[in-house]
């Protein structure tokens, strides 16, 4: 893993993308934190780091669109799947090391809350609870454009498509906001996702049984649902929207409080979107 | 030791490698032959792990390289028929990180890299980019990749592709030197380069083992002795007069040239020596011989009869025709050209 940590930490140096990445996150940041702290005469830095996640639709795709494309496009992943290296080592590894750039551009702008201490009196708990809570929402971004990335061996392609995701994931608490609720809608979202579950199976097993089973019995489960239990299906779109919006849980972080859910939820977000990069890659090499 | 056994490899329902089996021994330089397509860079990425195999096994010093990848990769160094190398890397920074990726011992990589660089004649670009590097060069960042950690087996794809003339014969003397210590495997579509470099041959073709031979072997069974004669005089009479001889099976004109001068291809029957038949049917015609080579026992007309399914029984027609094609190919110094142009 250290290898290749050290081997794409150095590529951010060698190449541009490194001091791109923290002159435009400084930039923002910087922007930011003097819009809603020093105009404003406000001392909680929190609302300068809630303002400046707009900067992720461009950073996350230029910290991650790299990591596999690149690999694929030069033929170099030749190299490192032909090497005595474990797979999960290869995907950590990179993820790492774009977790430590971000890292550096955190600690560099932690010049601006010294800043405020001279001028006011800012807390400094809340502000290390809130750049704990801003460090681990970039980690969840930084595992989704990863994942992505290692979908395509086009970097134009990987970059556009963890914008797309990055804005969705920004936008979800407005999405699911305005998501129906009623028991019908409900419905109609389980039978999508069941279906789409099932397509899934088929396609990679091209077990018909197998998916035609599995549909029929979770239809089941939800028929058995429906009819002892129809008020869990008040608002299912928004619950499970709800799940993906990384945002939301930043809330709390930016209180400064401290919460072990989120903290988990963050942990776990991230680690889902490596293990399903680990599984891309494995199923490639294995179809 | 490589131990490959049953393999097949299945693209949805293309199949790319049709159960192919075969052992390379310790020591041995194993030419991988077959036309463009015919599975050598497939059954090779099954080889060094970097897919799976559809069914059977790769062995490697005895690891299984799906069961004990880590081991088995340990063991061998692979050059795919693309350098795996990044541009934005210097020489020295790229054969750096290979020595931390197949985790080499720090006291040894400065001697190691040391030693890869002078085999590998790199010592003029060591500080250089490699995206600003020739093809050639590298070609031969890929290689020195390879013996990064001296694995045992070495796999080699197209090692000598978009070389030049000269590179290629110093790549073909690396590999020769290399085979001294390590087992290689290498593919080419260069006929006479397996020759010259290679102990043993394997043809493929779709995904088959079609001939699996020593390489002296492989050139003495196919040979039936056949003679390219360049000859001043009516050709006519030549070909009349030759054809008078019970052992001579045919004689075609094949080509006239400038000077006046033509080219007759004779071919006598299996296992004769027809040159002095030749001599004494063109004295007593007193046409003059101006040139006399043999056409036979060349390896593109080996290649071309396996690939065309007409090694065991070989027809006059068949004859002609595959010599023809060996002709329009040309010698493999013009292929090897070619590519270098390339």
């Amino acid at each position: 893993m250290l290898s290749i940590y050290k081997k794409e930490l150095r590529n951010y140096f060698t190449t541009i993308t490194g001091y791109g990445f923290l002159g435009f996150l400084v930039l923002i940041t910087g922007y930011f934190f003097i819009s809603q702290n020093i105009i404003s005469r406000n001392a909680n830095y929190n609302d300068a780091l809630a303002g400046s996640m707009i900067m992720f639709l461009i950073l996350i795709p230029v910290l991650t669109m790299r990591l596999f494309a690149e690999e694929s496009r030069q033929k170099t992943d030749q190299l490192l799947f032909s090497a005595p290296i474990k797979v999960p080592d290869i995907v950590g590894g990179k993820f790492l090391s774009a977790l430590t750039l971000y890292f550096i551009g955190i600690a560099i702008t932690l010049i601006f809350p010294f800043m405020l201490s001279r001028l006011g009196e800012p807390d400094w708990g809340t502000t290390i609870v809130g750049l704990l809570g801003y460090f681990m929402m970039g980690g969840c971004l930084i595992s989704v454009g990863l994942f992505i990335s290692v979908l395509t061996d086009n970097q134009i392609v990987a970059a556009a498509a963890t914008f797309a995701a990055v804005f969705l994931l920004l936008m979800m608490d407005n999405i699911s906001s305005s998501a129906p609720i009623t028991v019908a809608s409900s419905i109609i979202f389980i039978v999508v996702i069941i279906l789409a579950l099932a397509l899934l199976i088929y396609s990679s097993t091209k077990n018909f049984p197998l998916a035609g089973i599995f549909s029929l019995m979770c239809f089941v489960a939800t028929g058995v649902f429906y009819l002892f239990k129809p008020n869990l299906f008040d608002g299912v779109i928004v619950s499970v929207l709800g799940w993906f919006s990384v945002l939301n849980r930043f809330e709390n972080f930016y209180m400064g409080i401290i919460s072990i859910s989120d903290i988990i939820y963050y942990i776990t977000f991230s680690i889902a979107f490596l293990y399903l990069t680990v599984n891309v890659i494995e199923k490639r090499r294995w179809s | 030791m490589i131990e490959v056994k049953n393999l097949t490899k299945k693209f949805g329902p293309h199949t790319a490698v049709d159960n192919i089996s075969f052992v390379v021994n310790d020591g041995e330089i194993v030419g991988f032959l077959g036309p463009n397509g015919a599975g050598k860079t497939t059954t090779m990425n099954m080889m060094t792990g970097f897919i799976s195999s559809t069914e059977g096994t790769v062995r490697i010093n005895g690891f299984d390289i799906l069961e004990d990848p880590i081991k088995a990769k340990k063991q061998l160094g692979y050059l795919p028929d693309v350098p795996p190398v990044y541009g934005d890397m210097t020489v020295k920074e790229y054969l750096e990180f290979v020595c931390d990726l197949k985790k080499v011992k720090k006291s040894e990589r400065d001697f190691m890299i040391k030693d890869i660089t002078a085999t590998t004649q790199l010592g003029d670009v060591f500080n250089r980019l490699i995206k600003n590097l020739s093809k050639g060069y590298r070609q031969r960042v890929g290689v020195a990749q390879a013996l990064v950690g001296d694995p045992d087996v070495l796999i080699l794809d197209e090692p000598t592709s978009g070389l030049d003339p000269k590179q290629i014969i110093e790549m073909r003397d690396l590999i020769k030197r290399l085979g001294k210590k390590h087992t290689v495997i290498l593919s080419s579509h260069i006929l006479g380069e397996v020759g010259e470099i290679c102990d043993r041959i394997i043809i493929i073709n779709k995904g088959k083992i079609v001939a699996s031979q020593s390489t002296e072997e492989l050139i003495n069974t196919a040979g039936n002795s056949a003679q390219l004669v360049t000859i001043k005089g009516d050709p006519y009479l030549a070909v009349e007069k030759l054809r008078e001889w019970s052992c001579i099976d045919s004689v075609t004109i094949d080509s006239s040239n400038n000077d006046g001068t033509y080219n007759i291809k004779v071919f006598g029957s299996e296992g004769s020596d027809i040159r002095e038949i030749i001599f004494a049917a063109m004295a007593e015609e007193r046409i003059s011989i101006l040139m006399l080579r043999p056409l036979t026992s060349s390896l593109e007309e080996v290649f071309l009869k396996v690939i065309n399914g007409t090694f065991e029984n070989t027809s006059e027609e068949d004859n002609g025709e595959v010599l023809s094609i060996a002709f329009a190919q040309g010698s493999a110094e013009e292929a090897e050209n070619k590519e270098a142009d390339e």
